[in-house]
């Protein structure tokens, strides 16, 4: 009983990790925050993914010369080394935008921008130059 | 092989841990450091998990280089995060109904490290053969990155270039000529 848990603990960590990954993205306002978010899901997933390729008593997949050493698996490894470094491009992305947003709205809360936007939108109706004015420019 | 789990699940629950505090604070420098010893402790899970390489990696690039990175861009963003206005409760109820359901799958998982599992029936016993045989280099993971998946090398180095790109291109023009706002937003400037 006790070794079954164990056996699928991992599981359930990881599982809690996406969603507090999910949680941190889709909940909370703040722009840094939700990246962050990203990074906790992405780092979730690699856990995952190495967690499949695990054997007991295994040894990591370096050759060695007695033959009954059981290796294993390296195409997760393989994968998520691939998957780390993209993740720290696309965080790179996603740090520039907010930054760029930054300089551009002076906030990085969801509220504060959508508050200006509609802002934005009523000074542009009263004073006269419409949506479509703006675009045909 | 029981401690060699116990380490696993002890490690695993500090991440978690670790990502609960990440729901709790509210300061930006708190955050980044929570992310990056976030990312050092999944570090050490991957070596107990046999994955050297990776280890190594997110220790250099997703501990290092990320935590660079946040730094970098916190010192041009607001310091705190404010509460949100809204409630919370919808979001939460989905991440907890996605995670039971998750959760719920999880007893058809095979459990950690039996050798019977799928994964380990289909094509890497073919690489660990390989690897000897016809690289005839010693780390596994290597070969398969540089000969048998070397296209996925390729395409990753090409998303690394096109995001370099695309931070160059939005990080250039801080003070764009043409604006199509009739005003720049002065008022609403906290540090610019």
């Amino acid at each position: 009983m006790i070794s079954s848990t164990i056996g699928i603990w991992n599981y359930w960590i990881v599982f809690c990790l996406m969603m507090i990954g999910l949680f941190l993205v889709i909940g909370r306002k703040n722009f840094l925050k939700k990246i962050v978010g990203l990074t906790i899901f992405q780092t979730s997933v690699f856990l995952l993914y190495i967690t499949f390729g695990k054997i007991k008593g295994g040894t990591p997949p370096i050759l060695n010369t007695s033959i009954d050493t059981i290796y294993s698996n390296p195409l997760p490894h393989v994968l998520i080394l691939t998957a780390i470094v993209v993740g720290v491009a696309t965080t790179a992305l996603g740090l520039s935008l907010v930054l760029r947003i930054n300089s551009e709205y002076g906030s990085i809360e969801e509220d504060d921008i959508s508050a200006q936007d509609l802002v934005d939108y009523h000074d542009e109706i009263e004073t006269g130059k419409s949506i479509d004015l703006k675009f045909k420019q | 092989m029981i401690s060699e789990l116990l380490i696993n699940a002890f490690l695993v629950t500090i991440m978690l841990s670790i990502s609960i505090a990440l729901i709790k604070t509210r300061t930006v420098i708190f955050t980044v450091i929570l992310t990056s010893a976030y990312s050092l402790v999944a570090a050490l899970m991957f070596i107990t998990l046999d994955a050297v390489d990776v280890a190594f990696t997110e220790a250099s690039v997703g501990a290092g280089i990320s935590t660079i990175l946040f730094l970098a861009a916190m010192a041009y963003l607001p310091k705190k995060e404010e509460e949100s206005i809204n409630s919370q409760f919808i979001p939460a109820l989905s991440c907890i109904i996605l995670g039971g359901i998750l959760i719920w799958c999880s007893y058809d998982l095979p459990e950690i490290g039996q050798l019977t599992a799928p994964i380990h029936q289909h094509i890497a016993p073919e690489y660990i053969r390989g690897s000897k045989e016809d690289i005839g280099i010693p780390n596994i993971v290597t070969s398969v990155l540089a000969s048998y998946r070397g296209y996925d090398t390729f395409g990753e180095t090409i998303v690394v270039f096109t995001a370099g790109v695309a931070v160059l291109m939005l990080l250039e023009n801080k003070n764009p000529v043409k604006k199509n706002k009739s005003q720049p937003k002065q008022k609403f400037k906290k540090n610019a």
